[in-house]
């Protein structure tokens, strides 16, 4: 069961004390939530109907804007470079997200079985690159990857290896893979550990007891316990995977042919508002990219769910 | 400044009195009323009036003649904003006068992107503010790029004949001497450099329509034309053109240039280890290489582009730019005076151009013809008199030549067809016509009447 | 376990055996998350020339970081200076703002039973899984719309509202703050919002802090918001200025050159993230702790 669903179900469960006051109705609720509520509305709720509403329009450079029902719509489902860009994100999803989550994972529980030396340093330098504003990290790891002069090319020749393009057709999504890995295992890291760190001791020491090994004990105990905080790892990596615009954008003069307007869908949909002047069709574009992601979220809670229930 | 020229020819009478009504606004003060000049009176006033001018350029080196313009005008401030360069530029001014807010008074904007915001009716005509007293001061080509029709949009601020750049100490270690006086001797010259030395006598980056387009307006085509209403041509199918991406395809297929995207880190280093013995390019390319790759100051030689036939003395343009006027602005007379007063006062023009830092390639005839400026040495090209060479390119530039009002989406679908091809070395002439077709489509979409 | 008792015990004795080899394995990771920090710190001792000559993981040949530093805060009038305090501005903002509104609407959640408290809550959950950016658009034409774009509200604003901020509070609200606590505050007659003030908020200030840093974070890194939102440079936050230099060197055009401007920019603008890490890693801890571990 996800992290998410939990909170569900604890908030449908009224805590005891609460249920007696039931009769002494108040309204202090309703103020303690309505700042919150006032601005969800008019920052979440408004803006994705405005967009609906903008997406059922077209305007153009020489005689306006005219309604034009779902036609955008139509256009994107039939707009190859959206799907294209769709794909890319999915080939991340499947990639990336798992390597960075089990790499996340053998960290925390690495430095969770205290026998690592000098932990808390190792912990603090892998958490060190979530500081890093990804424009940041974006144009450093833009200085590796130049494929004549860049830094990893340096490293290769000086060592007699032919050094591989990072920045060519095959590698460039690869190389924006890595730098999400780069920021943000740490930050997962940090998740599952702090997770790890809140496991109760006895069901350690009854494993240990059993003479459980480290990798055992990693795997039939401490990996269950934290199955909760991986799955919201893996929610958020989702999310993540479909907002991707800082590295499309500051590795597209690096590599302007290759990641072209609509290399992933939100780089896409930001160049299409802004470049093509097409707001109408952007917005069309950004309201099924954030439909796409709840599907998938969701997709994967119901899965996981389901397996959590068999197993 | 940079890449790009553009001239819009004088069109048809008609059009342009259409025009002429549209540009001017009415009433307020220091606006144009109904189509009437500026009086005197008008601007007297207005430049005693305490007023503070936003003003959007990306070149360098402006600071010193703002500072001169609110000396002589100490009432008027003039805010310098580095709104980013180019495509930035562009993408926030469009969004600005989209918003109907945050728009600046005075831009600077590439003769390539003015037809763009013409066509949004952003730009104001300084025609009735004076702008045709001006004319005389500049070249012929530089106010066909401001002009359509009647109207006037902006004052030239610089422009960007093409030359070749070469390293004399590369070529020179191949046994070449002198810069190739055609394309074919082009060609046999990378040929030559890239065997004996492994350098690529230039680099083609794949994401700069601008620089091909040049080499077209070179030739003598046409490409494209905008009537400044509703009519695009769209003609990248005439022998001209065919016979230029032919020979490009030649080039970049015989591997002997270099086809990598311009203005990356690993592009710097390149023209700083010596690569790319050679650039083709606008005369304001110098100033881009000599920070980064000043450890080859000194090496470098300019020359007039390489002619498409022997004898034959004709120039392309890569950039330039105007200062424009929004029409939004509520400091019209001031904004005017000051574009003025920046790109035609003698001193601040010369000043202007003479300023290293400023990369800024003159528009104004008394600039091009002084011999304070054409005799001026650089030390990058090791003395030579590097704007006696680009000045004399700027003759021979043809003056007739056009760009379509979405040449933003333009430049960034160039990468998708026409980049894809010389990246891969491809038929440029195939992908030149895909490129077509997407401008084509798009112009439709966007109401645009589009020939072909 | 509960989220309270998660964030206070720190629990069970270290006594057991190192491993070389994981110790080994460990480190040598490590190499490559501080290798960039490395190449940062260096480069922005270079001037361009040897930026672009020199080994990356190696001195230049010149010394020039001081020099860096100076144009760095005074290119383009000291817009650099301006962007920091803008950052700064913008993060404590949205940061402080999320914060209250979460822990209020939190608490709320946790401790009320009131008519639509399901559906509501629902429906803000299940807005964690919208993506910042693909709303952002929206929101910007929304903004554009209302003329409030190219303000500092149209970046603090949505940043205010933070779904997964009023989550995480919620669940440690509903273990960390005590019933009987709060009822006996009502017989002595508090008010509620003084029981939420006196005694909610002492309570949940561990959580709070998490937030506070999360919110920090993540405004002071976005991009895409600031970008889409913002047109005037004296508006920008340090992202979007040092991407918009780092653009002009990219974009040619005899214009800026600004590559060791833009590397020792980035260096100064890590400083400040970098040093509160690394006081308040504990915070990081406890707070994230909460969110994922229940079940």
């Amino acid at each position: 069961m996800t992290a998410i669903s939990i909170a569900k179900r604890r908030v449908t469960e009224a805590p005891g004390p609460t249920r007696r006051r039931k009769h002494r109705s108040t309204t202090a609720p309703y103020w303690f939530i309505a700042p919150f509520l006032i601005l969800f509305v008019a920052m979440l709720l408004v803006p994705i109907g405005y967009a609906l509403y903008l997406s059922l329009f077209r305007s153009q450079i020489i005689g306006g804007q005219v309604f034009v029902g779902i036609a955008n719509y139509v256009q994107a489902i039939g707009d190859s470079q959206l799907w294209t860009g769709v794909g890319r994100v999915l080939l991340y999803l499947v990639i990336q997200v798992p390597i960075m989550l089990a790499l996340a994972l053998f960290f925390a529980l690495a430095l969770d079985s205290g026998r690592v030396r000098g932990s808390r340093f190792v912990r603090l330098m892998l958490f060190v690159p979530y500081a890093i504003p990804g424009v940041i990290s974006t144009l450093m790891w833009g200085y590796f990857y130049g494929h004549d002069f860049g830094l990893i090319a340096q490293i290769f020749r000086a060592v007699g290896l032919n050094p591989p393009d990072l920045l060519s057709a095959q590698n460039v999504l690869g190389s924006m893979m890595n730098i999400s890995t780069w920021q943000y295992v740490g930050y997962n890291m940090i998740i599952i550990y702090s997770a790890l760190r809140a496991v109760p001791v006895e069901l350690y020491e009854s494993a240990a007891l059993d003479g459980a090994g480290q990798w055992r004990l990693a795997w039939s105990v401490k990996i269950p316990q934290v199955r909760n905080s991986i799955l919201l790892c893996v929610v958020f990596s989702i999310i993540g995977s479909f907002q991707l615009f800082t590295e499309p954008s500051l590795l597209n003069p690096l590599s302007p042919v290759v990641i072209n307007t609509s290399y992933l869908p939100t780089y896409y949909a930001y160049n299409l508002a802004f470049i093509n002047q097409q707001s109408n069709y952007a917005a069309a574009v950004a309201f099924i990219l954030g439909f796409s992601i709840m599907i998938v979220s969701y997709v994967v809670q119901v899965t996981t769910q389901r397996r959590a229930l068999r197993g | 400044m940079k890449k790009r020229s553009a001239i819009i020819t004088g069109v048809a009478g008609l059009a342009a009195a259409a025009l002429a009504l549209t540009g001017c606004s009415t009433g307020g003060n220091g606006t144009a009323t109904g189509g009437a000049t500026v009086t005197q009176a008008q601007i007297t006033k207005a430049m005693n009036t305490h007023t503070t001018i936003t003003f959007w350029d990306w070149a360098p080196g402006l600071d010193g003649e703002i500072a001169a313009f609110e000396k002589k005008y100490p009432k008027i401030k003039v805010d310098l904003v580095n709104a980013g360069q180019g495509g930035t530029e562009y993408t926030k001014l469009q969004a600005a006068v989209q918003a109907g807010k945050g728009a600046p008074d005075v831009v600077q904007l590439e003769y390539s992107e003015l037809p763009s915001f013409v066509v949004s009716k952003s730009l104001l005509d300084l025609v009735p503010y004076g702008a045709n007293s001006v004319k005389p001061l500049f070249t012929d080509g530089a106010w066909a790029d401001v002009s359509q029709g009647a109207s006037v949009y902006g004052v030239p601020q610089d422009s960007g004949p093409m030359v070749f750049m070469y390293r004399s100490d590369i070529l020179a270690s191949a046994g070449i001497t002198s810069a190739p006086a055609t394309w074919d001797d082009f060609l046999t010259d990378a040929a030559t450099v890239k065997a004996k030395t492994g350098s690529y006598l230039a680099d083609f980056g794949p994401t700069d329509p601008e620089q091909l387009v040049g080499l077209f307006q070179q030739a003598g085509a046409k490409p494209f034309a905008y009537d400044g209403k509703k009519t695009v041509t769209i003609d990248l199918t005439s022998a001209k053109v065919k016979s230029v991406a032919d020979f490009l395809t030649k080039m970049f297929q015989s591997g002997d240039v270099a086809t990598d995207p311009a203005w990356t880190n690993d592009w710097y280093q390149g023209f700083s280890k010596g690569q790319y013995a050679g650039w083709i390019v606008g005369a304001w390319g110098p100033d881009d290489l000599t920070g980064s790759a000043g450890n080859t100051s000194g090496k470098w030689t300019a020359a007039a582009l390489p002619q498409w036939s022997a004898g034959q003395n004709s120039g392309g343009n890569w950039g330039g730019s105007a200062d424009a006027v929004l029409k939004s602005s509520p400091n019209k007379i001031a904004s005017y005076e000051f574009v003025k007063y920046l790109n035609s006062n003698a001193t601040s023009a010369a000043e202007l151009n003479s300023n290293p830092k400023s990369a800024l390639f003159p528009t104004t005839i008394s600039t091009l013809n002084s011999s304070a400026f054409t005799s001026q040495t650089a030390d990058f090209f090791g003395g030579q008199a590097y704007n006696k060479v680009a000045a004399s390119v700027s003759k021979t530039v043809n003056p007739s030549f056009q760009f379509i009002p979405y040449w933003n989406y333009a430049q960034s679908e160039w990468g998708d067809t026409v980049g894809k091809a010389i990246t891969a070395r491809g038929d440029i002439y195939t992908a030149l016509q895909a490129w077509a077709q997407v401008l084509v489509t798009y112009g439709q979409q966007q109401g645009f009447t589009v020939k072909q | 376990m509960t989220a309270a008792g998660i964030a206070k015990s720190q629990r069970r004795p270290r006594k057991d055996r190192k491993s070389t080899i994981l110790t080994v394995a460990l480190w040598t990771c490590c190499i490559y998350f501080i290798a960039p920090f490395v190449w940062l710190v260096l480069a922005s001792t270079k001037n361009d020339t040897d930026l672009f000559n020199t080994f990356g993981l190696w001195v230049g040949k010149t010394f020039a970081f001081f020099g860096n530093l100076g144009t760095v805060f005074s290119f383009e009038n000291g817009s650099f200076g301006l962007w920091l305090l803008n950052s700064a501005f913008y993060a404590v903002a949205s940061a402080v703002g999320a914060v209250i509104l979460a822990t209020l609407a939190g608490y709320a959640f946790a401790k009320y039973r009131f008519a639509g408290r399901r559906a509501i809550f629902s429906v803000v959950l299940g807005a964690i899984m919208i993506p910042g950016t693909a709303l952002a658009l929206p929101t910007y034409f929304l903004f554009a719309n209302l003329n409030i774009t190219n303000t500092p509200w149209a970046v603090i604003l949505p940043s205010v509202v933070n779904p997964f901020a009023l989550y995480l509070i919620m669940v440690y609200a509903q273990d960390a703050v005590d019933e009987s606590l709060v009822e006996a505050a009502r017989l002595d007659g508090a008010s509620e919002f003084r029981i939420f003030w006196q005694i909610a908020v002492r309570l949940l200030a561990p959580v709070m802090v998490t937030v506070l840093l999360l919110a920090l974070v993540s405004t002071w890194n976005n991009y895409f918001l600031p970008l889409i939102m913002l047109n005037q440079s004296t508006l920008y936050p340090v992202t979007v200025g040092l991407a918009q230099w780092a653009a002009s060197s990219n974009a040619g055009g005899g214009a800026r050159v600004l590559f060791s401007t833009v590397i020792t920019g980035s260096f100064i603008s890590i400083l400040p993230l970098i040093v509160s890490f690394l006081y308040l890693q504990r915070y990081w801890q406890s707070g994230l702790s909460t969110g994922g571990v229940k079940g």
